[in-house]
Parts: structure tokens; sequence; C-alpha cells
């Protein structure tokens, strides 16, 4: 595939997007409007954007990024627009800012390479550390930028302009930081990290002390579940890190310790947190538990089921019944209205992101960039795993966002920069 | 260190397969069980609003009608015009409680099949008609009307067949409900209220509930006894005041508790038109379990009907009565195990009016497209022969005598030769079911009809087939052959 198509994929989502725009509002109101003609315009600039940009700073990269997840966001978007034509609205202008951040990360190291960021790692680090506390600052003080706190949690931060009010979830940003530092931690401490003498039958086993940065984490992790209740970036923390401190030391080890602490962990948490335990009872028995725990799962799978094939069609079907379609449960919202065809088609997609993120660092000769396109290329899959695992019930439900399709600008500016990340290392690695 | 990266990249397309293997099976091998799971709204909701057939009786009387909502011009409102009287037959479409009746059975002939999908607008290319297609039923509107008024409240049942075709006259159960009540978002506190009403008038009588069928299944003991030979109108019957049953100490009398016939040797033809249940009792034993169940078999007893429901199943014991003279004795004066919905008691009329040829009942007679074209018109064969021609013009003699002469002169209509059997069975509420089948004119039938008072009615205790259900039979053949009651 060559840049053009490239651009030329890129028109087409843009058209998919709008088409659907306009089958919603005629299925719902029997009219076309300035919808279609906003939505076409925004998807063009924003993926047009990026485009322009990597043909401008990147010309060498893989042309196999954006046209899966400009349609990615395509799907999404026709759902979130079925669903609440204001929070559409919302996110057309995230759209934007978002390439605007991932043509602003591809200007960035136009000149440079992406390899500086492993001499800034601890700046790195502090940067992701500060916004992980952002949403802790004060509600209510004359600052513009503001904690806020939202269904009991304090994952956000508000900033207010004035005219308007942004809100924004800035863990999305931390966890890339969180992964250019461990890539970068990494790729300095790869050697020692990887000598491991002990055995336990084929297995070796790394020295106690090399375990301690796997310690760490898990305690980190364990801290976000209690502290901000959400169990989703506590797993996608802990899994990403195991499976990246795997991949930089090829010792089976860490995989296998990793696995222990965290059923440790699990184990201890359904015990002692109801919440979790109203997830694992809503995971095995949705349809017994219909009236409370159930309930989100068990319509989820209606909807699936009732879309059946080829769906009920955009805007017929109604995955409004499902609780947090547009965010959680965007995939079972596709699955209703645009059927198993639109269901595999996601799963196909997603696997062509994670398939390319993956031969970009395969074929990395840089051992950082090698690290940081496969950490990043896990985060990103590990994610997509549990959130779709989670509405189909090969996992609990998580409550995480699905990457470029939830409703939400936080996660898009995140996974955008992601995408421009494995772009300019593809780029930096092309020969 | 691409070996560890290749192994996790297994490891994500493992689990990725096994998120497709979930999407597929939700998607589609259990995707019909989940879009059928009754929590499941979907379905119901993707109906709501949209056109649905006509349904109209044979008359040309609209029963069920999509109207145009005022409140939003693109969604329709289904309207039943007629309300209760035909509630049971009818039914309802309701995005909350589902479909019922001809609504249910006819579901996928009344849905509009515009459902703006894809495959939709292909059908519209190759010329296909989306339109919702309508029924026409058997039902003659002003007779189903007249029979919910002539039961007047009362807990009951009318059914009227034609008994040469088997085409549902009318059919009504009593007390009914409003249809339109059990259509909106309310629908389901009115449905609590109307289960927790003791009349329950949800219930379909008429079709759906079985009774004790009391005296009126003499005219089953009588056929079986002309048919075999064991006896005919003049056979004399010794006339005790009590019949012992054997085996018990309990006996069986008649309905005043005195003789048939004086203590005087009776004719099977007297004891038929004054229902005595010592002579009946007596035959009973004499035929024996399993030829009555021949008859009563071929009569539509122990098995299932065909009809746009299911139809319990009338029973008459056979295998249960072969070794209890007792059982026997009671069966065959409809008591004990015997049960039949007024559905089953019209067809035993209808079978002795049509020649002792059973006809098939069916409740709806053509099925139009939205241009009015027929697209069915279904005539069901007979389901078969309970008695031979002879015996059915002899019993059907001896069933005018009854509204002549016996317990049935309640069914009497003017310059008309009615014939009938009364009936009263012991109920369960708070007196005896009432009873009437029977038929006219009877040299030529064109009306078969079933009339019960369940529980007695306003009659209560003193209430019998004779006083309560005659006079109503009476008054539906009359409206039915001469256009007044």
């Amino acid at each position: 595939m060559t840049r053009n198509a490239e651009g030329a994929t890129v028109v087409a989502a843009a058209v998919l997007a709008a088409f659907g725009v306009t089958l919603v509002n005629f299925a719902r109101e029997q009219s076309i409007d300035a919808q279609t003609a906003l939505t076409f315009l925004v998807f063009l600039i924003a993926f047009g954007g990026v485009h322009l940009a990597v043909r401008t700073w990147a010309p060498r990269a893989t042309p196999l990024l954006i046209a899966p997840i400009t349609a990615l966001t395509a799907l999404g978007f026709i759902e979130i627009y079925r669903l609440d034509p204001v929070k559409a609205g919302l996110q057309r202008w995230w759209m934007l800012i978002a390439s605007g951040a991932a043509i602003a990360v591809l200007a960035l190291f136009a000149r440079s390479s992406t390899t500086i960021l492993r001499r800034y790692r601890n700046i790195t680090l502090l940067i992701a550390l500060i916004l992980l506390l952002l949403p802790n600052l004060p509600t209510d003080w004359g600052f513009p930028l503001k904690g806020l706190v939202v269904n009991g949690s304090r994952l956000w931060i508000v900033l207010d302009m004035g005219f308007t009010t942004l809100q924004f979830q800035p863990a999305e940003l931390a966890k890339l930081g969180f992964v250019i530092y461990v890539a970068a931690y990494l790729a300095d401490h790869q050697k020692a990290l990887r000598e491991a003498r002990r055995h336990l039958g084929p297995i070796r086993f790394p020295e106690p002390r090399q375990l301690i940065p796997l310690v760490v984490t898990w305690v980190v992790s364990i801290l976000i579940l209690i502290s901000q209740r959400d169990l989703g970036a506590s797993l996608l923390l802990f899994a990403g890190f195991v499976l990246l401190l795997y991949a930089a030391t090829g010792t089976a080890g860490y995989l296998v310790a990793g696995g222990f602490m965290a059923a440790a962990a699990g184990v201890a948490s359904y015990y002692m947190f109801d919440h979790v335990q109203r997830r694992v009872i809503a995971w095995l028995t949705p349809f017994q538990h219909f009236d409370d725990e159930g309930y989100q799962i068990a319509q989820g799978l209606f909807g699936m089921g009732t879309g059946s094939l080829s769906g009920a069609g955009p805007g017929l079907g109604r995955p409004d019944l499902i609780p947090n379609a547009s965010t959680d449960f965007i995939f079972a919202a596709v699955g209703e209205e645009l059927g198993f065809a639109g269901t595999v088609s996601v799963l196909a997609l997603f696997s062509l992101v994670i398939a390319v993120g993956l031969g970009i660092s395969f074929r990395s000769r840089d051992m950082f960039r090698k690290l940081l396109a496969a950490g990043l290329t896990f985060v990103f899959a590990v994610q997509t795993f549990l959130i779709i695992g989670g509405v189909v019930r090969v996992v609990p439900l998580t409550g995480i966002t699905l990457p470029f399709m939830s409703y939400g600008g936080s996660a898009l500016v995140g996974n955008l920069i992601l995408i421009a990340l494995l772009l300019r290392i593809s780029h930096e690695e092309a020969t | 260190m691409n070996g560890p990266v290749r192994r996790i990249a297994i490891g994500v397309f493992t689990s990725f397969c096994a998120l497709l293997l979930a999407v597929t099976w939700i998607q589609v091998v259990h995707a019909d069980a989940l879009k059928a799971d009754p929590r499941n709204a979907r379905p119901a909701l993707s109906e709501r609003g949209k056109e649905r057939g006509l349904i109209v009786t044979i008359d040309g009387i609209v029963v069920a009608e999509s109207v145009v909502d005022p409140l939003d011009p693109r969604t329709f409102v289904r309207t039943y015009p007629e309300g209760e009287a035909f509630a049971h037959i009818v039914g309802y479409n309701s995005f909350i409680l589902g479909n019922s009746g001809l609504e249910n059975a006819y579901a996928s002939i009344l849905r509009s099949k515009r459902d703006l999908t894809i495959s939709d607008l292909v059908s519209v290319l190759l010329g296909r008609d989306l339109r919702p297609h309508s029924l026409e039923m058997t039902v003659n509107g002003s007779l189903q009307r007249a029979a919910y008024e002539a039961l007047a409240g009362q807990t009951g049942a009318v059914l009227a067949l034609d008994p040469k075709t088997g085409a549902v006259l009318a059919a009504v159960s009593s007390p009914s409900f409003d249809p339109e009540s059990l259509l909106g978002d309310d629908a389901s506190t009115v449905w609590d209220s109307l289960l927790a009403d003791p009349e329950s008038p949800l219930s379909d009588r008429a079709t759906r509930e079985l009774f004790a069928p009391g005296s009126t299944f003499k005219t089953v003991v009588t056929a079986t006894a002309l048919d075999t030979g064991e006896a005919d109108p003049e056979t004399e019957f010794p006339d005790p005041v009590e019949y012992e049953l054997e085996g018990s100490t309990g006996t069986i009398s008649n309905f005043d508790g005195g003789f048939c016939n004086g203590g005087n040797p009776v004719t099977l033809l007297v004891a038929f038109i004054r229902s005595c249940n010592t002579i009946f009792a007596d035959l009973s034993v004499r035929l024996g379990a399993e030829d009555i169940g021949i008859t009563a078999s071929a009569l539509g007893f122990n098995t299932d009907l065909t009809f746009p429901w299911t139809v319990p199943q009338a029973t008459y014991p056979v295998d249960d009565l072969i070794d209890d003279p007792a059982a026997l004795a009671q069966s065959g004066i409809g008591e004990r195990d015997v049960r039949a919905t007024p559905l089953h008691m019209a067809m035993v009329a209808a079978a002795v009016a049509n020649q002792g040829l059973v006809p098939s009942p069916y409740l709806v007679s053509r099925v139009f497209d939205a241009d009015g074209n027929v697209l069915e018109a279904p005539e069901p064969a007979p389901i078969g022969r309970a008695m031979a021609p002879a015996t059915a013009s002899v019993l059907a003699q001896m069933m005018e005598q009854v509204v002549t002469n016996g317990t049935g002169r309640n069914a009497t209509v003017p310059d008309v030769r009615v014939a009938g059997k009364t009936g009263t069975a012991e109920g369960a509420g708070d007196g005896p079911h009432a009873w009437f089948i029977g038929f006219a004119p009877v040299e030529n039938p064109t009306i078969a009809i079933a009339v019960l008072i369940a529980g007695g009615g306003d009659f209560g205790e003193s209430a019998t087939g004779g006083a309560v259900a005659a006079p109503i039979a009476a008054d539906l053949i009359s409206l039915w052959l001469r256009g007044t009651p």
C-alpha cells in the first residue's frame, strides 16, 4: 500500500462516517441535515491532516496504520452519533484536537528522533506522575485548572477557559509516559535483567532483587485499584509492564511470576472489594442477575444477538437500552446496529493495527525503539482485548474505553499520540 | 529479541481468536435464543409504531386496525374498535406484553415487512410488496356482538360453528377486557390487575378452558349406543330411583332426585329428553369405555385440534375407566374426569348436524395482500366421521324432541326446528356449569352452538342448562336465522 492509497482510504473512511450519519438521520428523523457534510469535513481535516503530516515529517512510515484507525473512528462515531448527537458534536472537536496533538508529535520529532525520549525518561516519568495526580487539584479554587469528581472517582481535570470548559482524563496521557519510561529503563537494564540463573523445572527464574521493578509495579497497580477503584487501568498497567519485561528479557519466569502476582491480587481483591465481586457475578451469570449486576452485560448480549448477522441498521436498533453504550459498550452497539459484519470488521481492523505495531517492533534495530513500539502496541492490544472481552464475556468487564471507538476526548488524544509515535518509529527504522 | 515479541504476538492473536469465537457464538449460533429471550424488549420495540394489517369479520366489521398516531404522524397505533367482545380471539399487539390471539398466531402475516434494511431495499427494487397483509375472520360480527351482550357479564362462553364447514361464527368469552388498555406504557400494571381479578377476564373460556360437559355428553353416549346397535330410541330400560355404583357405596340419582318415569320401564328417547342420569349411567356401563371412547375421540376428544392457537385436549379417559365401572357410570353423564371446551361441545353438535362428519373448526377465512388480492382461503377438510349418517339423523330427531318436549324447551325459536341438549354439571364455583349445545334448522342446519354459563351465572346454585343457557342459544339462533333475537 502506498501513501496515495492511504490518502484514498482516509477519504473513504470519511465517506463511511458521513454515510453512517446520513443513515442514522434518515432512520430517526427521515431527513438529512448538515451533520453529513460536517462529519465528512471533520474526518477529512483530522485524519487527512495526520496523513499530510506523515507525508511531510515521516514519509517512510508504514501506510498501514492511519487507514485502520480512521475506519475504527468512523465506525465508533456512527454509533456515538446514533446514541447522542450532542456527544458526537463534542467528539468531532476532540478529533480535531487529537489529530492536532498527533501532528504536533510528528513535527516535534521531525528534526530529532524518538531516541531522545530515552534520555528524558526521568522527566517523562515525572510528567506522567504529575498528570496522574492532577485530578487531586482542588475542585473549587480560582485557578482555571481544577480537579473534578465523577461518580465518586477522581480521574478528571477541568480546564475552565471562561467561555467553555474542557474535561480531560490525564491518565490517558500518563499511560504513554509510563510506557516510554519502562521501555527506556528496560533498554538500559535489559542485559542484567536477562540473567536468570535459578531454575524451577524448565523455567528459569531471575534473582529475587531483579524482581524489584515487577513488585513496585504490582504495588502501584494495587494502589490504583484501591484509590481510584479502576480495575481496568490497574490491570492494563500491570499486564503491559509484565509483557514488556518478558519482551525485553525473554525470561519466561517474569511471565509466570507476574501471572501469579496478578492472580493473587485478583483473588484477594475479589474478597475485599464488592465492586470486584459484582463484576465477577455479572460476568459469570448475567442473566440470573438481570435486574441488578448483570443488566448491562445482558443488555449488551441481547443487542448483539438481536443484531445478528447484518445488524438492525444504523439508527434502527436499540443500543440506547444498554447502559454506557457510547463508552464501555460501544462494541455491543456496533454489534447491534451493524451486526456480525460490523463486529468482525472491528476485530479485523484492531488486529491489523496490532500486527503493524508488532511488525514495527520486529524490524527495529534500536533496542529502545523496539521496546517502545512493542510496549505501545501491548498496551493498545491489552486495552482492546480487556474491553471487548468484557463485553462478549470472555473476561470480566473492567470498564475501560475501546481505543478510537468509545466516546471520550482524552482517550482519543492519547491513542492518536500513540499512533503518531508508532508512525515516527516506523519512519526512523525504515531502510 | 524478536523471539519473545513473536510469542507474545501469538498470545495476542490467540486471545483475539477467543473474541472472534465469542462474537460468533453471540451473533450467529446463539442469536435466535437471545432475540427470543422474553427479557429482550428489542423485537417488540421494533414492531411498535409500525403499521399492521387489518382484521375484519366476514360481514365486514373492522376489529383491528392500525391508524396514524396523531402525536407522531410517522407511526401507527393499533386500535380494536370492537373492544371486549372480540378480545380473546383477536388478541392484542402490545410492545410490553407481546402478542396474543390472532395478532399472535398470524403475527408474521399482519406485520409490515418494511424494516428499512438493505434486504428491504433489494425487495423494493425487485418489486416485492412489503406492506402488511390483512385477515378476514369467519366470525360474524353481529352474532359475536349479540353473544357477548347475551352473556351479560356472566362468567361463560358462546361458541357457534357452521356445521358443514367448521367456520367459527362466534367465539365469545365473558367477562372480557379492553385490548387497547394493554397497549400503552402502563400495560404491566393493567395486566397485573386483570390477573388479580377473581373473575379472570383474561381467560378464554370458549376455546382455551376445560369444563365438565355434564349431560350434554349424553349425546356422545347416545351416538355410541345407536352406532353399536346396543340400543335404539325405543329400547326400554328399568327405572330405579338411584343407580348404585359398582364397587362403591355411592349412587347416581336424577336431577330432581326422583324416578325418571315413575318407576316404569323407560325408553332411551324419554330418558334422553328428560336427561335421566340413572339410565345413562346404566347405558354407559353396558356400552363400555372403549366404545364410548371411539365415538368421543372421533368427535375431537383425546386429540389435538388444528386451530390458530393451542386448544387444550378434551378428555374422556378411556384407560382409567375400563376397570372402574363406577367412574365409567359417572363419566356417562359428563362428570368425573370428562372435560371439554365449548369449542369441543359445539363440534359435537355440529357432527350430529352434519350427518356424522366432524368439521374441522377454523377462524380465518381469507388472507389478503394490501391491494385486496386473496393470498389464502383455507377450507379445511372434515376431521373424520364420528357416527353413521343414520345415527346422526336419529340423534338429531331425539335432540329436536329435547327442545320440543324435554329439558331444552327454553331453546324454542318460533317457526324454526331447533335440536339441542342441556347440561348441568357440577361446577367449582358458586353454582353448576349450565350448558346448552344444539343446532338449527334441523332440516338443513346452518349453525351449531354451545353456550356455557360457568358457576351458575346470575342464577347461582339454582342454575340449569335449560333455564340459563338454552334461552341464550335461542336468541342467537333466532338472530342468525331470522335476523332478530
